[in-house]
């Protein structure tokens, strides 16, 4: 394992009140990381809308359960993994389309849904979205570090 | 520092000014949210948000303005935001919010923004 690996987990109830402590873990790790500072707030803001998005509508109508972060990041890319045991949710992230925000319907309707996935496709390289019904969600989000000099 | 904090003042007789604090997320834009709707059904329409101390923003503090410009305008009423700070900057960016709102950067330039709408 070369110095530049980071891996971290961090579990917490699915209630909001916990995104602060969820963008706490990741500031820290990421400065562990290899990612440039530059990308440090876009990627904590990818991942709190994954998981606002995992506590609003991943345990709808059951139980709240917990989430869980995990970090894998090396020279290459920075990935952090979203998991929870809800409900399956179509969250769309699993689409390969591009994200494309229709922001004057949004004003127009005053409609708020959506903001968040377009942000995660947006900062993020790569956003893929597993589900095992019953057992796991896993939402894998990836920012790839790319050589300097 | 509170995690989240919402003052108001009258800024004229018909702008009420809201200065806003701390991280406006998925946990605090509710109450944003309900803050505003209280003065709309106030009457209080034409709205000036003070932006220099909200530390983080994500995609459902970005909501509440979306909303809020809508529910002004259906109104007959504005909002102007003021003096957004970087990370706040940079989300509006994003989600091409920093072309649909008016911005200000003192109370002045609000009220006087505020004022043509009529």
């Amino acid at each position: 394992m070369s110095d530049s690996h980071v891996t971290d987990r961090l579990e917490v109830d699915a209630e909001t009140q916990n995104l602060a402590v969820v963008r706490e873990f990741l500031h820290g790790a990421i400065k562990r990381s290899m990612l440039p500072t530059s990308d440090a707030n876009k990627v904590v803001l990818a991942v709190d809308e994954a998981v606002a998005n995992t506590i609003q509508h991943g345990y709808e109508g059951q139980e709240r359960g917990k989430v869980v972060v995990v970090i894998d990041a090396d020279d290459k890319a920075f990935t952090v993994r979203v998991r929870d045991t809800g409900v399956s949710y179509d969250s769309g992230a699993g689409s390969e389309e591009k994200a494309e925000l229709d922001l004057q319907q949004h004003i127009a309707s005053g409609n708020k849904r959506g903001l968040g996935l377009f942000i995660m496709r947006k900062v993020m390289d790569e956003v893929r979205y597993t589900s095992r019904e019953g057992e796991i969600n896993e939402l894998t989000l990836v920012k790839y570090i790319k050589a300097t000099g | 520092m509170k995690e989240f904090e919402i003052n108001l003042e009258q800024l004229s007789p018909d702008v009420t000014l809201i200065h806003i604090a701390g991280w406006l997320d998925a946990h605090t834009f509710e109450y944003m949210e309900q803050t505003i709707n209280n003065l709309f059904d106030e009457g209080k329409i034409r709205l000036a948000v003070e932006l220099s101390d909200v530390e983080y923003i994500s995609s459902a503090g970005a909501g509440v303005f979306i909303g809020t410009l809508s529910a002004s305008h259906e109104r007959g009423g504005d909002i102007v935001l003021m003096n957004p700070t970087e990370p706040v900057q940079e989300v509006f960016d994003m989600l091409g919010l920093s072309q649909v709102f008016k911005f200000a950067g003192s109370p002045e330039e609000a009220l006087s923004q505020l004022a043509a709408k009529k």
